[in-house]
């Protein structure tokens, strides 16, 4: 990774943290609060790329049999491990201090709560077979497998149970209700964590597809 | 398997001491006992081969698509007695009525299929691993999920004695042809090379 | 065998275990119709060269392919061609001989009549009356020329043998060497892993694995092939 690359992203992180703590005005109702959520949306999004992401690596591993993509699904997952804890440390504290309870089973908070478990599902898949090649391809199958919860998270699980979170972000009505100084910050902290997100893969793969390799 | 089921069937009954839980939480004591249960038989499903050496025998000779429609075939089967003995002691011992039995059945059918559906890739999974204690509850369970929650809500309404949103029902049938086909296009590549 | 010629090509094969690596890069190619003996030190790799031929196990580096008249066979379809023999490769032990012998093949979607049944166990020099006994009863010689008749059933045109002497008498490694001979003739290509001057002594080429010593401690090979 070019040191440009790495200067830029942490300049755009203190950038977003003096922004979150000195521009972004109270919300009306929460207050101070507010904040937290520039920190928590970040974290849930990246959780989910990352989810993603390594999804799309296990198929390409097993497409063309490269170990790198292999690794890179790997680190994926491991830091969308470390983002999905983040997210529902941030979220529930959050949730605390509005709503009055740490944790209701919300359809976000299940879901949320659904990938910590399948990231934990595959991470300890991965510990636990020790040929390199065998692991690579065991691990890609339930990446995908896992995959087939999607529809039902985003579909059905909605219709279970009702929600707290504010819809207008996520809730596609077209129109975004807030205010345009916390839309730029919050894009900004979003833009600035896919980077970190980008940043931590790369440092990462090359060093676990030696490991892969050479551990037993 | 069987056994494990009458032991924690005993053990929730007992520390009930005749008490009638509420419907929900009837539906959600047996889905998770009907899960454990059904996860200490089958994460053998593939171990046994394994260390009876017939599985790599079995992996040379015998194409995947069909040791994938045997194994889950047999545990589906295997669920299904295991339910047929388990639900009606569950009704007997610990609560629980059902004024439609026909639902009743399809939630239960359902449900079972999805755990075998995910349960028989999922076996193939950790055959290959070697720490395995409690590996095949940890990969199985988010994958079914999507069939556990509405199961158990959907019993909740029967024992409640509501009117059940058939919505579940075609969601739960629907995610298991999801699982079933998802299974056996990756169980490919579990089985090759 | 009607199938057409045969050939299976390996090329750059390294399969790591641990910090110990086999094979070097190792490339060679057989035909239908050869015997191919590969020799060498206990843990020079040679069960791990014939799991890697049946993709069975996956190398980190390398290729295997089967071709039949110069067309490589689809991915799905590739073990179907293969049969093999080794020691850690066992039978159901509470099923009876018979329901062994027609099950594999069955698999494969090839039925076997009684009589060829009986053909096949008289060919590997098991008794008639044993098809109705449990594998598990069996003597280790005799569950051995039990998955040879296995693997006479299969129809396969690419047979992997692992040391299939081993635990057989005089009269058993002479009838491994006629049915070799045989299989041989009829077109199919014969991976022999074995440390037999006589059984290297029928082969049209040998494959020398490694320098002789160990490569890996004891029992990596066997969990690696689980």
């Amino acid at each position: 990774m070019k040191p440009v690359f790495r200067l830029a992203v942490v300049f755009l992180t203190l950038a977003v943290c003096g922004a979150v703590f000195f521009v972004v005005p109270p919300a009306e109702g929460l207050g101070n609060l507010v904040r937290i959520a520039f920190f928590h949306i970040p974290m849930a999004w990246m959780s989910v790329l990352a989810f993603v992401m390594s999804a799309w690596w296990s198929a390409a591993y097993l497409r063309r049999r490269d170990m790198r993509d292999d690794a890179r699904s790997c680190v994926s997952a491991r830091l969308g491990f470390l983002f999905v804890l983040l997210a529902t440390a941030s979220g529930a504290i959050f949730s605390k201090l509005t709503w009055g309870a740490y944790w209701n089973w919300d359809p976000r908070q299940t879901t949320i709560f659904i990938l910590i478990l399948i990231y934990g599902a595959y991470l300890t898949l991965r510990a636990s077979v020790p040929e390199a090649r065998r692991r690579a391809v065991i691990s890609a199958v339930y990446s995908l497998f896992s995959c087939l919860t999607v529809p039902f998270l985003v579909f059905i699980l909605p219709r279970l149970t009702f929600s707290l979170h504010p819809s207008p972000l996520l809730g596609g009505s077209g129109r975004v209700e807030m205010d345009p100084v916390m839309l730029a910050v919050l894009a900004a902290a979003l833009a600035d964590a896919t980077l970190i997100y980008i940043w931590l893969l790369r440092r990462d793969s090359a060093a676990a597809k030696e490991e892969s390799l050479h551990e037993e | 398997m069987l056994m494990f089921s009458f032991t924690s069937l005993a053990a929730v009954s007992m520390a009930l001491a005749g008490s009638v839980p509420g419907p929900r939480l009837l539906a959600a004591l047996l889905w998770v006992i009907l899960f454990f249960a059904a996860t200490v038989g089958m994460d053998r499903i593939f171990l046994d081969e394994a260390a009876a050496g017939t599985l790599e025998t079995l992996r040379l000779y015998a194409p995947a698509t069909a040791v994938l429609l045997g194994k889950l075939a047999g545990a589906f089967l295997t669920l299904v007695v295991l339910s047929a003995l388990l639900v009606p002691l569950f009704l007997v011992f610990i609560g629980g009525s059902v004024g439609a039995p026909f639902l009743f059945l399809s939630v239960l059918l359902l449900g079972v299929l999805g755990i075998a559906a995910a349960g028989t890739l999922t076996a193939a999974l950790s055959a290959w691993a070697e720490v395995r204690a409690g590996l095949f509850a940890i990969l199985t369970f988010p994958v079914i999920l999507p069939v556990f929650l509405p199961a158990v809500a959907v019993t909740a309404e029967l024992f409640a004695g509501e009117t059940v949103n058939l919505h579940y029902l075609v969601a739960m049938g629907l995610y298991d042809l999801l699982l079933g086909v998802g299974a056996s296009v990756l169980f490919d590549y579990v089985w090759g090379g | 065998m009607t199938t057409g010629r045969v050939t299976l090509r390996c090329a750059g094969l390294r399969k790591r275990f641990g910090r110990q690596e086999l094979f070097g890069g190792l490339s060679f190619e057989g035909h239908g119709g050869e015997i191919l003996a590969i020799t060498g030190a206990n843990g020079s790799g040679k069960s791990t060269l014939l799991k890697l031929a049946a993709r069975l196990l996956i190398p980190d580096d390398g290729t295997v392919a089967l071709c039949i008249n110069d067309v490589p066979v689809a991915p799905e379809a590739y073990r179907s061609h293969f049969a093999m023999t080794a020691p850690e490769m066992n039978l159901y032990e509470r099923l009876t001989a018979g329901e062994n012998l027609r099950f594999f093949p069955s698999s494969r979607g090839l039925t076997l009549t009684d009589s060829e049944a009986k053909r096949l166990l008289d060919r590997v020099g098991l008794p008639a009356e044993a098809a109705g006994q449990p594998v598990g009863q069996f003597s280790t010689g005799m569950k051995q020329r039990l998955k040879l008749a296995i693997m006479m059933a299969a129809a396969a045109e690419v047979w992997l043998l692992d040391e299939p002497g081993a635990n057989l008498d005089e009269a058993g490694r002479r009838m491994i060497c006629r049915e070799v001979q045989g299989a041989a003739r009829e077109g199919r290509l014969v991976l022999w892993a074995t440390n037999d001057s006589t059984e290297e002594g029928i082969a049209d080429a040998v494959i020398r694995m490694g320098r002789g010593e160990s490569r890996f401690p004891q029992g990596t090979d066997q969990r690696a092939s689980l």
